[in-house]
This record gives structure tokens, sequence and C-alpha cells, in this order.
């Protein structure tokens, strides 16, 4: 490589930061407007002026309940739960460096979903529905780290994890189709709203009770992005740039496995996100993980937050779980970006 | 426009353009609509909101009109029996998610809920309006109790309730008398689905009928709400005197009714062989969930009995159920 190439491909990389930073920008412009427009849009439409009002000088407005307990701990719920699933998809993507990677796969929301439907089935009426994330998120940790022991092999390897994971996954979801087919038909109908992801009736509190672990992976997961590249291009490669492979590896699973865990605990198992989350960003931004990982939960957040809309609004009077619309967003948008790659390329 | 750009592809400027120009022309609109906010303003003493079914019954049995309701189970979006008094009022969703922000809207004085059912949306409910909660959503003497004590009219629901005492004691009296030793009876409560069928122990047939001295099947006794069956092979599981069949006119369910009953398991059951398979209408035996539903179903008691059913007192609503139940 001569002095001049290489110079230019720093600039490269240098221009290439920069715009991977304003895209990040650009979509954390496009989801404050977009959660603008959703806190203006409901049963009645209100004006965004009036929502505004409601938001700076509740005295005086007479849709501050609307706009303060019923629409805005919706959306909120919506952005952390978006983002949670897809920072947890973009690092197992990473670190499993398997493209279909996904908390999905790897039996986090199955164990968490199993948890749930037991709850449902058997304690609900007995000790109170608020019980419910609780028992949702440890059996998403259960279940995770079944797997983490059951692929231990002198170390974490990604590709026996996935087959550990996707086989735990399966059998979970044994358990969870018979604990419906035997629990009354109540219990079934809201065991049947869990799985499909649903952030109908959030508050406030359930905001609280996610955020915190957000707060805490969030900056872990970023401050490992770097090991997560080197990992991505092999053990042996990592290890030789003086990464601690498999101390990086558990710590960033660990962050995964909160992520998702949390989010789904709260919103029951939206799947998808996870999975065309991190494609969706990485098409904008690249596979570095330090640019992937907020672009992602970006992306995440704007999936669930439209799927949430549409479910909010497009069917009125009922209001229909966001899990319902979320592939029906993604799907398309991911497959016109894989075309529009594929046609670039060509 | 910001530059979407990368190395892989370019994200045209345009197509961020269009997103966010749509959001912008969506808020527009909204703002424009929201010029002629319909607010409800009906004037009313009592504006009710109920969350499900038996409290929609219970309060048009009390001569109540409420301001809300949610779509019923089956002949949707509301049960016909209903149907006249109910034309006009806006629905709020379904019994499971109802729309919380339009019940806001519609600025209730009162909501009838059910734990049962709304257990996590009631500190929400609870801030839009004082909220009535029962704790089931069967018990459809506990529903009428609710509702009236929401909205004064104790007196009414008393009378009704003591009507339905009146009609309970007086088919005790006649079955008693018409079966003699073959009495108090051994009763399945079955419906159909399109794939299985389930069988019933509680509930709200099971709760009227173990209130008129009916007995439940021994294999019931122990599995809680009842139980899904999905093989012929557990036909045995329905013996009883007496099997009231809960039908929905749905093809795909008479189609299973038809294989049921066609098995030879089926023709030994002792209630088959002494032609006691009656069907009944699902929303009067199970959905309705209220006073009305009730007596209507005990109406149904009377006719296959062949007992000379009782007049019912007059009480207000109570009157054209009876002709509106089959």
């Amino acid at each position: 490589m001569t002095p001049n190439t290489s110079r230019s491909f720093i600039y490269a990389e240098q221009r290439h930061d920069y715009r991977s930073l304003l895209t990040v920008v650009g979509l954390a412009i496009l989801l404050l407007t977009s959660a603008g427009l959703s806190l203006s849009l409901g049963s009645f439409p209100t004006s965004f002026v009036d929502v505004l009002k409601a938001l700076t000088a509740p005295q005086s407005s007479d849709i501050v309940f609307i706009v303060w307990e019923l629409r805005l701990p919706r959306i909120v719920l919506a952005i952390l739960v978006g983002g949670a699933l897809a920072m947890a998809g973009a690092i197992l993507q990473g670190i499993v460096r398997n493209p279909l990677a996904s908390p999905d796969v790897i039996g986090i929301t199955s164990g968490a979903a199993l948890a749930a439907v037991l709850f449902l089935a058997l304690f609900s009426s007995t000790i109170g529905i608020h019980w419910l994330p609780l028992f949702a998120m440890l059996g998403a940790l259960v279940s995770a780290l079944l797997v983490f022991a059951l692929a231990w092999k002198s170390g974490l390897h990604p590709s026996r994890m996935v087959l550990v994971g996707i086989g735990l996954a399966a059998a979970m979801g044994a358990g969870t189709t018979l604990l419906i087919v035997i629990s009354s038909d109540a219990a079934a109908m809201s065991a049947y709203v869990w799985l499909t992801g649903s952030l109908y009736a959030a508050q406030w509190r359930d905001v609280n009770g996610l955020l915190p672990w957000l707060v805490v992976t969030t900056p872990v997961c970023l401050a490992f992005a770097r090991h997560a590249d080197a990992m991505a291009l092999g053990d042996q490669v990592a290890e030789g740039l003086g990464v601690a492979v498999m101390r990086s590896r558990v710590i960033l699973l660990a962050c995964a496995v909160v992520l998702a865990g949390a989010a789904v605990a709260y919103a029951g198992a939206i799947s998808f996100v996870g999975l065309m989350a991190p494609h969706i960003a990485a098409k904008c931004v690249g596979r570095h993980m330090a640019r992937l990982i907020p672009a992602s939960a970006l992306v995440g957040a704007l999936i669930v937050l439209y799927a949430d809309l549409l479910g909010r609004v497009a069917f009125l009077p009922k209001d229909l779980p966001a899990g319902i619309f979320v592939a029906g967003i993604g799907a398309p948008f991911f497959v016109y970006l894989l075309h529009r790659t594929r046609y670039q390329r060509a | 426009m910001i530059p979407f750009q990368t190395h892989r592809m370019t994200w045209r400027s345009s197509w961020g353009k269009t997103l966010l120009s749509v959001a912008f022309v969506v808020s527009l609109i909204g703002a424009t609509c929201a010029a002629q906010s319909h607010r409800s303003q009906t004037p009313s003493a009592e504006r009710v909101v109920t969350l499900y079914q038996g409290a929609t019954d219970s309060a048009v049995a009390l001569g109540i009109t409420p301001i809300g309701v949610v779509d019923s189970w089956l002949e949707k979006p509301m049960y016909r029996y209903l149907r006249d008094e109910l034309n006009d009022v806006p629905h709020v969703g379904l019994e499971t998610q109802p729309n919380l922000e339009k019940i806001a809207w519609l600025n209730p004085d009162v909501i009838v809920a059910t734990d049962f059912r709304h257990q996590r949306i009631q500190p929400l409910l609870t801030a839009i309006a004082p909220t009535a909660t029962a704790d089931n959503v069967f018990d459809f003497k506990e529903t009428l109790t609710l509702v009236a004590n929401a909205t004064g009219r104790e007196e009414v629901a008393n009378a009704l309730l003591r009507n339905w005492a009146t009609r309970v004691d007086d088919f005790h009296r006649q079955i008693a008398d018409t079966l003699g030793d073959a009495w108090p009876q051994k009763v399945a409560v079955i419906r159909f689905k399109s794939d299985h069928l389930r069988i019933y122990s509680g509930g709200f047939a099971g709760y009227i009928l173990d209130e008129l001295g009916f007995e439940q099947p021994d294999t019931l006794n122990t599995h809680g709400w009842g139980m899904k069956l999905s093989s012929t092979e557990n036909i045995p599981i329905l013996d009883a005197d007496v099997i009231f069949v809960l039908l929905e006119p749905d093809p795909a369910i008479l189609d299973n009714y038809q294989h049921w009953s066609s098995h030879p398991l089926w023709q030994q059951l002792e209630a088959v062989e002494h032609q006691r398979v009656f069907e009944v209408d699902p929303i009067n035996w199970m959905m309705g969930g209220g006073i009305l539903a009730a007596n209507a179903m005990l109406d149904d008691l009377y006719r296959h009995y062949g007992l000379e059913g009782l007049e019912q007192r007059d009480a207000p609503a109570s009157s054209q159920e009876t002709q509106d139940a089959r």
C-alpha cells in the first residue's frame, strides 16, 4: 500500500464516520418527529399545538390526561422496547457471527414467554398481574443461563450456542403451547396477547421499570463495542489484537440478555425487531459496532413506535397489539433495502 | 436535507424528505380534525361506560343506556337482544383491550369493569372516572348490584333479583315434582369449537345451574374451569343425565358437532339415549353474562323440561328479552 492510497483510505474512513454520525442524527430527528406525530394521533386527533400545550402547561389544558398518562408513557415505552431489542439483536449478531441471530432465536424470548404464560395460567388471579414483568424477566435470565451452561465447552462458542439456543427455544415453545391448551379461555387469551407483544395500557411505572436496565447496560455495550468488532474477525485475530475474547463475549452476551429480557418483560414477546433492526441499521451506517448499536437502537425504536401507532389508530375503536404490525412494517422495508443493495452492486 | 450516505448504498435525501413531509402532512390533518374536536357532550346524570358483557346487559336491565360499551363476543358488534337499547351507543373496542383514550374522551361519570379482565388497566381507569370493579364476569348478581350501586338504582336491582329468586324457587318446585327420583340431574355444559370441544364446570351457566340445584358429572369435579377435549375417545367424560350444547352458527363448528355426535361412543351416552341433549344459544348460556341473559337461560330450561314458564314480574326491559331469547 503506497502512502498515497493509505492516506485516501484514512480520509474515506473519516468521511464515512462523519456520514454515519449524520445518519444517526437524522434517525434521531426522525424518531423525535415520529414521536410528536404519534403523540398527536389517537381516538380523536389532537393538534400538535394542543399536545405541546398539554406538555408544557398542563394546568390549562383539557387533554393532559390523554397526553401525559395515555399516549406519552406508551410512546416512551415503545421507543425503549424497540431500542433495547434492536441493541440486543445487534450485539448477538455481532458476537455469534450469524446474521440470523436474534433474541427470538437463542431462547431469551421463549424463556420469557414460557415464564409469562406460566404466570398467566397459574398465578395472575392470585398474586396480581403487576408481577408479570418480573416473572418474564426471570424466565429470560434462567433460559439464557441454561443456554450458556449447556453450550459451555471450555469457553463459549458461537455456533454451539446458536444450536443449543434453537433447541431450547423449541422445547420451551412446546411448553408454552401445552400451557395455553390446558389453561382457561381467559388465561389463554391474555397469553396470546402477551405472545404477540403489546404496549397497550403502558404506564409510567412500566417505563420506570424498564429504563434502569437500559441505563445500566447501554454504556457497557458501547464500551465493549470495539471488542465485538475485533471478535467479528474471528477469535484468534481478536486475541491477537489483545481482546480477552471470552470475558468480553460473556459481558456482551449478558448485556444482550438483560436488554432483551427487560424489553419483553414489559411489552411481551415482540419478535422480529431484534433480527431486523440491526440489518436495516447496518445498511445505513455499516457494521462497526460503535455506530451500529446506536443506529440499531434508533431503527428498532422507530419500528415499534410506528407498529404501536398503527395498532392504536388504524382499527379504531379497537386497540390492537403492536406485535401484529412489527413484521408488517419491517419486512417490506427490509426486503426493499436488500433489493436496493443488490441493484446497486450490479 | 441530511445526507444519508454510506459506503454501501445511498440513502437518497429525497427519501428522508418524503418520510418527514408525510409526517408533517399527517400532523396537519390531525390539527384540522381537532378543530372540530368532538368531545361527546350528551347531557345525562348517569354517564356509564360498561367494559364487559355482563355489565352492559345489567345496565340495560336497570333501564340505563351506557354511553360506551365494548364489542360483543358473538353477533358482533352487539348481541341482538341488546341492540334495540344500544343502537347508537359508541363502542370502545374489545372487552380484553378497551380503548382507554376513547373512554377518556367519552368523559364518563362511572366505569364498570372486572378484575378478571381489567386488573392491569385499573389505575388508568380510576384516573379517568370512579370505577366499579367486579371480581369475575359470570356472577351476574354481583354485576347487577355493582351497576345499580354505581348509578343509584338499587331498588330496580332488588326487584329484578326478587323476581329471579321467585323464578328459581318455582323452577325448583316444578322440576322436583316432574322428575321425581330422577332429580337432581347431573348436567354437562359443552361447547363445540371447530377442532375440539370444551366442557365447562363453572362460569355463567355453571353458576346458574348450581343455584337451580343441578349437579356436575363426577368426571369434572377436579378440573377447575373445565376441560378441552380434542379426541372423540374422550366422549365418555361427557356422561351426564342431560347435555346442553352451546352451539354457534358457524359452519366449521357445526361440522365438528356433526362429527362428534355421529360417533358410536356419543350414541352410548345416557343423555343421548334418553334424548336429553339440547342445543342452546351460547349468548344466553355464557356470553351475555347478565340478568337478562340469565332469565333467557332459565326460559330455555323451562322449555326443555316442558315446565310451565313463570311469567316474569314487571321489571324494566326484562319483558321483551323473553321473545328475543332464541
